[in-house]
């Protein structure tokens, strides 16, 4: 058998706490997701991994859409999961479906 | 039906595990259409043996027939739900049919995802999905289109009708099973027998025209080709994928999941006939002897 892999725990965010986190952070990467979604749980460490690598340089979280039908509905998400991308607290891109953690570190170096 | 090993995908890389699992004696059944492999479409000149071009549906019968002579049962479905189950897995088929097994070979290859039609790319989260299960509740109320003529297809426009207004189920030819497509117009999807061609809109999508000159118009369109994708296949099973879709094995082409191996396409580059073969033996003969106690 193959080894597993470490589990760190992502900041869930909620519609109360979403701009808090936006306007705390230089660059946020908020992860939009559903318990139901097969790609949506395959970026689960993906973004634990980012989580890990970007602390300090960007604020990583996650947002379930089924429970904070606003926020999707405020960025007009119709297709999960979803990357919204902030920096100071602007809302610069949407990013849709899987993506590679080397992919996104690129990207997110890039902002 | 029970077996000792359930092999699914029927291209090289899943025929060749059957060949050498049956061949370890083990009760061996191939479930997967030849049609579906990626084999299928092409023709070899650089595989061991054989000189000269050889069609890929030429090699896949032989296969498929030698595999048949070591004793291999063949289901010529789509697999549509697989699950752990007590100490083994329960593989569901189109037909509703279920296969209790002690082990699992995943030989599904890549899935074709992408319809590569203009429209496609520039309405992604704007409309159009890859993944009916993931985005049915964006689309509540809304006017859809499903795209493909398979499993995938007949159970995501079944699925839609639970939650759009009007589900249309878009494809020139149908091969899904007859009792999904029974099911899912059963349950008020509007079949439209033509091939897309292109998606318009301005910032969602609005319509979609046909090859015929039709147009229909909708809010969204989910692209659902073939069966079920081999990265949700290997999900129910319990092997999460990597961001590419392939799936990570050990030398004994062992996945994370005991008793789950993989082989072929789906555990990476490169995409060669001789590659899928030569982990199809690997995964085949692990399989058998993990089901008999075989070292």
């Amino acid at each position: 058998m193959l080894a597993c892999s470490v589990n760190i725990v992502v900041t869930e965010l909620t519609g109360s706490t979403f701009d808090k986190f936006v306007t705390d952070n230089r660059i946020a990467v908020i992860d939009c997701w559903a318990p139901w979604c097969g790609p949506c749980r395959r970026m689960t460490p993906i973004m634990e991994e980012l989580s890990k690598e970007l602390e300090k340089k960007a604020g990583v979280a996650k947002l379930n859409v089924d429970e904070n039908e606003a926020i999707s509905i405020r960025f007009r998400i119709m297709a999960i999961p979803t990357l919204l991308i902030f920096k100071d607290g602007v809302h610069i891109d949407t990013l849709v479906g899987l993506r590679s953690k080397e992919d996104l570190m690129e990207y997110i170096g890039s902002v | 039906m029970n077996a000792d090993v359930v092999i699914i995908g029927c291209g090289p890389a899943g025929l060749q595990a059957g060949i050498h699992s049956s061949r370890k004696k083990a009760d061996t059944v191939i479930v997967g259409k030849i049609k579906n492999s990626a084999l299928y479409d092409a023709h070899i000149e650089n595989y061991f043996g054989i000189a000269g071009k050889t069609d890929g549906p030429v090699l896949l019968e032989k296969g498929l027939e030698q595999a048949l002579s070591f004793g291999c049962r063949h289901i010529d479905m789509d697999v549509t739900r697989a699950a752990a189950e007590g100490s083994g897995f329960r593989i569901t088929v189109e037909s509703g049919e279920e296969i209790f097994c002690r082990s699992v070979v995943i030989a599904t290859g890549i899935s074709r995802m992408k319809l590569n039609i203009p429209g496609e790319k520039e309405f992604l989260g704007k409309g159009v999905s890859y993944c009916a299960e993931c985005d049915c509740n964006f689309y509540k109320g809304l006017r859809v289109a499903v795209i493909g003529g398979g499993s995938k297809a007949a159970l995501a426009s079944e699925l839609m009708t639970g939650y759009a207004s009007v589900v249309y189920w878009v494809s020139k030819k149908i091969s899904a099973d007859k009792s999904l497509v029974n099911r899912a117009l059963k349950t008020g999807v509007r079949p439209v027998t033509e091939t897309p061609k292109v998606i318009l809109g301005e910032d969602r999508v609005r319509l979609l025209l046909l090859e015929d000159g039709r147009e229909i118009e909708v809010d969204g369109i989910f692209i659902e080709l073939g069966g079920r994708s081999s990265a949700d296949i290997a999900m129910d099973l319990g092997v999460m994928p990597e961001a590419d879709d392939s799936v990570r094995i050990n030398n004994k082409c062992e996945t994370s999941v005991t008793g789950v191996f993989a082989c072929g396409d789906i555990t990476g580059e490169p995409w060669q006939l001789a590659k899928a073969v030569g982990e199809g033996a690997v995964a085949g003969l692990n399989a058998a002897g993990g089901v008999k106690g075989i070292k």
